[in-house]
């Protein structure tokens, strides 16, 4: 992995996507005090499954339970990696995304886009 | 048992010459149903339904996204019947969890291997709701031929002359382009079937002119030379996605019977200049494919485009604009960003604008579609042009022996229908 795309991932995480079949993608956490970053890489190509767009309401909730993360302190970040192009919709990308909590599960997704800027911001503050 | 496969109607693109060319994934499908099942086949673009036929089962085939909700108005009526309705293929799997809401069952994946347990199931009033066999797909090697027998051939005729047959020796596709659902769909790993199959296959079909269909041919040097290489003896003639530029497949592919291949121009490049000439070079026609409304373009790259597609000699030009279907990166960063406002299905069909483009109106987006259409072929109309790579086959087929005259007896009809002499 390069080293720019390595700074906003730790690991590759494993999950069952749509129809359960099997994705992967990039997954960096970062605990601070007052709220719980989670930055999920799109590994694109390498992913054989699900989009992490697709199933954000899945995998921002299968991650919060699993890693113990309060929804409330949650900032949940996508992550498009630059995928050396010359076409502009192929370039790095970040959205916050912000979801509505309807009977314990994660819904109606809305995004943000934020700057590379604004995402070192958050984890370095 | 009797079971009706059918395959729904869509609202063709205004303006554009249309061709109805026999389906394929139908007829692939038809070939992994139990033999004791007698199968009747009803496209419905060229017939008209028959819901009161007796059958006991009914299967629905969809391939397009602007095709959905017919096929679900199908379903509907079939249900009211009391008929049980199952739905396959591509555009089933795009909008699976809708497609539920007017299905007995829904299958997901590929047919091969699975259509026994689902029959036994319908026989048993244990249809399942979803077959989801997204994370199972059948090794290639069991891929049999498709059933064309079950085509009302007479039906793809113009004026007598037989539309293209279509076939597949591959799936999958371990390239992930920006518009494509096709990763989602057949997955990421490209999966070419044993090249004496295709061969079987191909010598099967009774029709010298065929479109192969897979995404791309270009994913395995190798075995895209030896399936050209075995191509040779048959003398098709041919019309397929990209091909690789090397001139050795090129050679291959020309020897192989390859008339004409399509050819993305997403940018005025020597690289497009280039391949376009290549092709050319070793007789191969090219057919530009060019997708409009990408976030990169301004109207000036368009109109800019538009131009290039005229120096470059293209044999024929086929204009889009950026239909954002779901599974794709294209849909996600589309919905993303809010600038989706038309859901209708029945609109996403490549010709209309249904999301806010980056640099234009929605609507000076439709009108340079329009103005692409209309600049490209102002001087020789889309039918003159096909005609004249219809001549190009047509003179390679006198020469090696493979030409068939047209069907007298088809030669007022176009599809099915009579056409009107043109009186000068």
């Amino acid at each position: 992995m390069e080293a720019n795309a390595s700074k906003y991932q730790d690991e590759v995480y494993n999950f069952n996507g749509l129809w359960d079949v099997p994705s992967i993608c990039g997954l960096k956490i970062v605990m601070k005090q007052d709220k719980s970053i989670i930055i999920a890489t799109d590994l694109f190509d390498d992913n054989p499954g699900t989009s992490i767009t697709e199933w954000n309401t899945n995998l921002a909730k299968e991650l919060c339970d699993k890693y113990k993360i309060d929804v409330n302190q949650l900032v949940y970040i996508e992550h498009t990696p630059d995928k050396k192009t010359k076409l502009s919709f192929n370039q790095e990308s970040f959205y916050k995304v912000q979801f509505e909590i309807l009977n314990d599960k994660f819904a109606n997704p809305k995004w943000e886009q934020m700057t590379k800027e604004d995402v070192d911001n958050l984890i370095t503050e | 048992m009797k079971f009706q496969l059918i395959f729904p109607k869509w609202r063709k693109l205004e303006g554009q010459t249309t061709f109805n060319l026999p389906p394929h994934g139908a007829v692939v499908f038809a070939a992994t149903i139990p033999d004791y099942v007698e199968v009747e086949f009803i496209d419905e673009n060229l017939e008209e339904m028959r819901f009161d036929d007796d059958v006991e089962f009914v299967g629905i085939s969809m391939l397009l996204t602007t095709q959905i909700k017919r096929g679900w108005a199908i379903a509907d009526e079939y249900r009211k019947r009391g008929k049980k309705v199952i739905f396959g293929g591509i555009s089933t799997m795009l909008h699976a969890e809708e497609t539920m809401l007017h299905a007995d069952a829904v299958f997901l994946g590929e047919a091969e291997g699975h259509m026994e347990q689902v029959f036994k199931d319908f026989r048993n009033g244990q249809l399942k709701k979803v077959y989801n066999h997204m994370n199972d797909l059948p090794p290639i090697e069991i891929v049999g031929p498709a059933r064309r027998e079950l085509y009302n051939r007479d039906l793809y005729y113009h004026k007598g002359v037989q539309m293209l047959d279509l076939f597949h020796a591959s799936r999958g596709c371990k390239y992930s382009c920006y518009p494509c659902a096709v990763s989602y769909l057949g997955g990421r790993q490209f999966r070419p079937r044993p090249i004496d199959r295709s061969i079987e296959e191909l010598e099967t079909i009774d029709n010298n002119r065929l479109f192969i269909v897979d995404n791309s041919l270009a994913q395995d040097t190798q075995w895209e030379k030896d399936l050209f290489r075995e191509m040779i003896p048959l003398k098709k003639k041919w019309c397929s996605h990209t091909i690789e530029d090397k001139p050795e497949v090129l050679d291959l592919a020309a020897q192989a019977g390859a008339w004409y291949v399509y050819q993305a121009v997403f940018d005025t490049s020597d690289y497009i200049k280039r391949r376009v000439k290549q092709y050319h070079d070793y007789g191969i026609g090219v057919e530009g494919t060019i997708l409009l409304g990408l976030d990169n373009q301004t109207e000036d790259d368009i109109k800019r485009l538009i131009d290039f597609l005229l120096e470059i000699d293209l044999d024929l030009a086929e204009f889009t604009v950026l239909a954002p279907f779901p599974h794709t990166k294209a849909y996600n960063d589309l919905i993303k960003q809010d600038r989706i406002f038309n859901k209708n299905w029945d609109d996403y069909n490549a010709g209309q604008v249904v999301y806010q483009p980056k640099h234009m109106s929605p609507e000076r987006l439709q009108e340079l579609y329009q103005y692409a259409w209309d600049t490209f072929y102002k001087d020789e109309t889309q039918e003159e042009k096909m005609f004249k790579l219809l001549k190009k086959v047509v003179s390679r087929e006198m020469d090696d022996g493979t030409f068939r005259k047209r069907r007298p007896d088809l030669s007022k009809t176009s599809f099915g229908k009579n056409v009107k002499p043109k009186i000068a």
